[in-house]
């Protein structure tokens, strides 16, 4: 259903009152108008609603991203109102990784915002530097199983430094028989580093799996200055 | 203020009547712009336009009062008694009254704008900031961080209306 558009007033100018980022002269003239055409008058009130929902919506409702260099690459993070969200560095450029986060939270729109992540941009490079060996961050675990959150928060209590096989983060969550399911669970952490999954490993000394590269969990375990037992 | 009252009541009572197609809701709009006009005046130095302060107050509110008449359409029918009440509510509750479905889609669909054009309209409108401290977030020129607006405001209007178009067949 297409309708015609007004001769004497622009759509533009319609959303510029109804915006407010027009001169009173202007303004008085296009109010006048909008008494009068119903096609402006609708198209106004179009825009008064849906501006109306978006001032409705808090900021916390946006998922907000930051991207900053670390030793791995560019380090891409996420987080929502509950916390930190997501912590990759297998998207180099920010546009992937938003299109990424797009597609997971497709109700949340993606906003750039250094500062809300600025703990998680600082923590990380402490960590990095050594200068760090516990995350302060509150994560935002709320889109995964129930078990793969108990899993990733019998992770976070592996203090640094320390290495847990598969099978007794298995019994630690109470189902001593899931060894492959707590892999699969640790494969699946959208907050790794914060989150350290990396500390989980076989129970004959060997790496495992890595979701982000088995190259860099020997990389934080040599930085956690875990003993090199851990061969492939 | 007793002087605008007499002066300019009666032009605003027409234009508001043809705005809303019901003395009564332009009668209870006209209360609201004096309200208004008392709690934050214009200026009515020399060279200010009261006026067209006036007109853009009650033009506002009357298009306030028909966007919420046509968008809580579903909440008015009964479905979600909870958010039918906010037609209740005072003028300046701007719309909380809105169903949180609408308030939903319109976030979905801000979502899927471009970067530059969902970054302004959000932190413009869901965040509240000047178009200088958008662009500084945006590292862009004030104008282009208005532009932006616009074009994001434009596009998102053009998604809603297909949805909206859909509901109001149903």
């Amino acid at each position: 259903m297409k309708r015609e558009p007004c001769r004497d007033v622009s759509e533009e100018q319609v959303l510029a009152f109804v915006i407010g980022d027009m001169d009173p002269k202007s303004s008085l003239a296009l109010a006048e108008h909008l008494g009068e055409c119903r096609r402006c008058r609708d198209q106004a009130t179009e825009y008064t609603s849906l501006l109306g929902g978006l001032q409705s919506c808090s900021a916390e409702e946006a998922i907000h991203w930051h991207q900053f260099e670390t030793p791995f690459g560019a380090m891409n993070v996420a987080a929502t109102d509950t916390g930190l969200s997501r912590v990759s560095w297998q998207q180099p450029d920010s546009e992937t990784f938003v299109r990424h986060l797009a597609s997971l939270y497709p109700e949340r729109p993606a906003i750039h915002d250094t500062e809300r992540l600025a703990q998680t941009e600082r923590q990380i490079h402490e960590y990095f530097a050594g200068e760090r060996s516990r995350f302060e961050l509150p994560v935002d675990l709320t889109r995964l199983s129930g078990f793969e959150q108990d899993v990733l928060g019998c992770v976070q209590t592996i203090p640094f430094g320390e290495v847990v096989p598969y099978s007794e983060v298995a019994r630690r969550i109470g189902s001593p028989k899931a060894a492959r399911a707590v892999g699969n669970a640790l494969n699946h952490n959208p907050v790794a580093i914060v989150v350290p999954c990396h500390r989980v490993v076989r129970a004959d000394g060997s790496l495992g799996g890595y979701g982000g590269g088995i190259s860099y969990k020997r990389r934080l375990l040599s930085l956690e200055g875990t003993p090199s037992l851990f061969s492939d | 203020m007793e002087g605008w009252v007499g002066r300019y009541g009666p032009e605003l009572r027409r234009h508001l009547g043809r705005m809303t197609g019901n003395d009564d809701d332009a009668e209870d709009i006209l209360q609201q712009v004096w309200v208004s006009a008392v709690e934050k005046p214009p200026d009515d130095g020399p060279g200010s336009n009261v006026r067209a302060w006036l007109y853009r107050v009650a033009t506002n509110a009357a298009l306030d009062s028909l966007a919420r008449k046509r968008f809580s359409r579903r909440a008015l029918q009964g479905i979600d008694p909870g958010a039918a009440a906010g037609d209740q509510q005072p003028p300046d509750a701007g719309f909380r009254g809105l169903d949180e479905a609408t308030r939903a889609r319109v976030r979905e669909q801000c979502a899927k704008l471009p970067t530059k054009q969902r970054e302004a309209v959000w932190l413009r409108w869901a965040e509240g900031l000047d178009y200088p401290t958008i662009a500084e977030r945006l590292e862009s020129s004030t104008e282009s961080a208005r532009a932006n607006v616009h074009y994001g405001v434009k596009r998102l209007r053009e998604s809603l209306l297909d949805i909206w178009e859909e509901e109001v067949e149903r």
